[in-house]
């Protein structure tokens, strides 16, 4: 039998995709031909794709989700070796510049079937509700259109499908209904932050997690093997890969794993028609009633303004100009100290425990919030991080790494502002399959300095109140990537309305974290899938009313059985 | 400052325990007793009842202590033996095991020394576990926390040593009462059968709350992780009826305890399902069995049900026991 390797062919083909929870299973997958006009052509199969593709195809709409990454089996394909799983990585040619070029890749983006939340530390946190309206009542931003109310039933949901480990209660906020699952329990990293936290005289608690505490059908709990940013191996965490995914292909939807889309065609009624996909080595067209696009920040835009045509000669859905613009990261300084005891950070998931205090207390010289939670550094990444801080090498390297066990860290996922000036951009090169790659322009505001500033100090008191010694700053990483498809009120101020629908273009839509007018002090992921369920609600409504363009009111459901 | 008064408190709890277990082997005789008690020659007129009795409640102390003999075992083992005192209920219950097993096989109406000594001990080793388990969890960072209760050491677990202890320890007491016409066998001069309804209904609740902790950790995410919080309970308030109430068939408490007798056996069989559902299953059984649910706590319901069962015959036999 030849070597099966995901990266050089299909997986999910001839009627059948892997089963990620059976060592070399199938499931039956219905498939779609090319001519044939499928209702939804999703591109991507992350947070916003994934679950979306899962909610309609349980609707009973025909789903095709493409993606340029590969279909891998977690219980197979993923080895303890932090090198190995770079392959989850979107490592593609891009271009960076501004005054803080990003570092794209681990942190940031994923190429795989499951998205970047294969590779994902699976921190699952609400938004502040204040922060869906921060112009109105914080003064910064813009305000979303979607009430926070309506995203506490999504994000319910969300919590729900992904069993969520969490907490009993929550230190802060409005009340929200407790975890599915209970929280795991704390390694000594935890219970540093625990400790400078109480030193400090604020809450912390531990961190809601995408990743089992209890079994969950063929899921596994959690072994604590601690590899989880390079991909799960026992199907503990709850990625799109083994929650939304195999209920979407249970519904009749077809995934198309090394499927990298190109470019969205639109017809003489500046309607989408269908994407042009790179598969098995020749482009293809989908034919399809709606498109939704959902690359992540990047690669969303780069998708909409490469399917320039002359009739939207700046791209796809760009009449507000705005395609590409509002780029947030997220900032993700760190501080890191040693400590007398052994820790051995590693051991776990990597951010166990959490204090979301500056982000609920607006007694601050500075706009937005950070959360700050405990740290696990693999040992290679750590190497890297005193590499590139501290300039070691060699034998200096060497005698540093004899601390690997010891250190301890806390790290911020800090809000940023959104800003025009930071954009994605074509650049001229073109990349593998002949597109040209984007240019990601960012640069950090005086806000946004000022944030990082304050965690820094604040952490550090915490850090050395909690018993660690030589303790210093890492101040320059990021994570996350938002906002570079808006969504809003006015046409001219967004790209997308509260249902992520183009306003350009009413069979367009965007699902992902592009939308996000603001970012928040917490990671994404569980926001962008709340927003991608309200999504396929609202669809699911206006399809019956007859307001989607192309899709007869009041569709059948359809027999889901899955053609051979 | 908060550990020393913690360990002062089960250090207390121990001495105090230590203290009435000692007195207890001087009880005043009453007028009416024959005080050589262990004299075979004297042995007292019993009804073959009251050690048949005796000796369920001496197999349902073993059961208990089979339970925490390799719950411990295994749990302890996982801590490594941080605390050489963690060795104390693997030797403790080891001892109540065989002298149970002595005295499931006896069928003299007399008490035995070794016995009762091992299970006053027995006993001990309960109380002074769960003030160490108390100061284990109160000592960790947060307290008397949900984290803390979860995955630190169980507070409620050292308690089923302690019940073994009591139900061994009641069963010599019933072996050298001496019933007359007017009244039944006696523990402690309380009517023996009632007395121990009440500690098999207190018991029954006690592990129920060790059950819900734990299940609640487990967030409940099998149907059956239920059965172990209902339907006991219902088991103590039959055992309080048998306790204080003037009936002596009770039908529904006997099919209840053999219910509960049956809910610990397939509570172990639950618990090797859920062993089997970590990942390697139970080819990596050394792994799992550690990081599942403990495969030996769930028969602790079966021990305090057998010594249920013995009760109510006990008080069907004697109605004024």
């Amino acid at each position: 039998m030849a070597f099966d390797d995901p990266l050089d062919r299909p997986r999910a083909a001839g009627g059948r995709a892997p089963d990620v929870f059976r060592r070399g299973g199938w499931v039956p997958m219905r498939e779609y031909r090319d001519s044939e006009p499928v209702d939804f052509v999703i591109v991507g199969t992350g947070a916003g794709a994934g679950t979306l593709a899962c909610r309609l195809a349980e609707q009973g709409f025909s789903v095709v989700a493409l993606d340029a990454g590969a279909y891998f089996r977690p219980l197979e394909d993923f080895a303890s070796d932090e090198s190995e799983q770079t392959k989850l990585y979107w490592t593609d040619d891009r271009i960076v510049d501004g005054d803080n070029p990003l570092q794209m890749g681990s942190n940031n983006s994923g190429k795989a079937v499951g998205g970047s939340t294969v590779h994902f530390a699976m921190v699952s946190l609400r938004f502040r509700p204040e922060w869906f309206k921060s112009r109105t009542l914080l003064g910064y931003g813009a305000d979303w259109p979607i009430d926070w109310r309506e995203m506490w039933h999504y994000y319910a949901e969300v919590e729900d499908a992904l069993k969520i480990s969490g907490p009993v209660t929550y230190p802060w906020g409005t009340k929200r209904p407790r975890y599915p699952y209970r929280a795991h329990p704390l390694n000594a990293a935890a219970r540093v932050l625990a400790k400078g936290c109480e030193a400090m005289g604020i809450s912390w608690t531990e961190t809601p997690l995408a990743t089992l505490s209890a079994p969950r059908g063929l899921a596994h709990p959690c072994v604590y093997r601690g590899f989880c940013v390079t991909g799960c191996s026992t199907n503990a965490k709850q990625s799109v890969l083994v929650t939304w995914l195999p209920r979407a292909l249970a519904s009749g939807a077809e995934v198309r794993d090394l499927a990298m889309v190109g470019r969205i065609d639109t017809g003489s009624d500046g309607l989408a028609t269908g994407v042009h996909y790179h598969r098995a080595g020749q482009w293809r067209f989908q034919r399809a009633r709606n498109v939704v696009v959902a690359g992540y920040a990047i690669e969303t835009p780069r998708l909409l303004l490469n399917s320039a045509n002359d009739q939207f000669p700046d791209g796809i859905a760009n009449s507000s100009g705005l395609v590409g613009k509002n780029l947030m990261v997220q900032s993700n300084q760190a501080v890191w100290g040693t400590m007398e005891d052994e820790v051995r950070s590693y051991k776990g998931p990597p951010s166990l425990a959490i204090t979301e205090h500056w982000n609920y207390d607006d007694d601050k010289d500075f706009f937005g919030g950070y959360a700050y939670m405990s740290q696990g550094p693999l040992p290679q990444l750590w190497a890297n991080t005193q590499l590139g801080a501290h300039g070691l090498w060699g034998e200096q390297l060497m005698t540093a790494m004899k601390d690997y066990n010891h250190v301890a860290g806390l790290k911020i996922v800090g809000e940023t502002m959104p800003q025009e000036r930071n954009c994605v951009t074509l650049a001229d090169e073109v990349d593998q399959y002949g597109l040209r790659i984007p240019r990601i322009t960012f640069s950090l505001c005086d806000n946004d300095k000022k944030l990082i500033d304050h965690s820094l100090s604040f952490m550090g008191q915490a850090l050395s109140a909690a018993g660690a010694r030589n303790i210093w700053a890492q101040e320059d990483d990021t994570c996350h990537l938002n906002g570079t498809a808006r969504m809003g009120d006015d046409p001219r101020r967004s790209v997308v309305d509260a249902d992520c629908r183009s306003w350009d273009i009413p069979n367009l839509w965007i699902c992902d974290g592009s939308v996000f007018p603001t970012v928040g002090g917490v990671n994404p992921s569980l926001t962008i899938q709340a927003i991608a369920c309200r999504t396929a609600d609202r669809i699911h409504q206006m399809a019956r009313r007859g307001e989607l363009e192309r899709l007869p009111a009041a569709r059948p459901r359809r027999v889901l059985t899955p053609s051979a | 400052m908060k550990r020393q008064s913690l360990f002062l408190l089960c250090a207390g709890i121990g001495a105090g325990a230590v203290t009435l277990a000692l007195s207890r082997r001087q009880p005043a005789p009453p007028a009416n007793r024959i005080p050589a008690r262990r004299d075979l020659s004297n042995t007292p007129q019993h009804s073959s009842g009251t050690v048949r009795a005796a000796r369920r409640l001496n197999r349902a102390a073993g059961l208990l202590a089979t339970s925490v003999l390799a719950d411990s075992g295994v749990e302890h083992y996982r801590g490594s033996f941080k605390n050489r005192a963690m060795f104390t209920p693997l030797i403790v219950s080891g001892a109540t095991l065989a002298i149970s097993a002595h005295g499931t096989a006896d069928m003299r109406p007399a008490a035995h020394r070794v016995r009762d000594v091992t299970y006053a001990l027995a006993a001990v080793t309960g109380l002074v576990g769960t003030g160490f388990h108390f100061y284990n969890v109160g000592r960790k960072l947060g307290g008397f926390s949900w984290q803390n209760l979860f995955y630190g050491a169980p507070l409620g677990a050292p308690m089923a040593i302690l019940l073994s202890g009591l139900i061994g320890f009641s069963s010599e007491r019933l072996r050298e009462s001496q019933p007359d016409e007017q009244q039944g066998p006696e523990i402690f001069d309380l009517p023996a059968g009632r007395m121990l309804a009440a500690v098999i209904s207190v018991g029954l609740l006690g592990t129920t709350a060790e059950a819900a902790l734990l299940h609640f950790r487990g967030a409940y995410h099998n149907p059956a992780m239920y059965l172990p919080v209902t339907l006991p309970p219902i088991g103590a308030l039959l055992m309080a009826q048998v306790c204080v109430g003037t009936r002596t068939r009770h039908v529904a408490a006997r099919n209840w305890m053999w219910l509960l007798v049956a809910m610990g056996f397939a509570g172990s069989g639950f618990h090797a399902y859920g062993i089997s559902r970590n990942m390697g299953g139970f080819a990596n059984w050394s792994q799992n069995i550690l990081a599942g649910p403990p495969l030996p706590a769930p028969p602790s319901f079966s021990g305090l049900a057998l010594a249920g069962l013995a009760c109510i015959d006990l008080v069907r036999e004697h109605p004024d026991a």
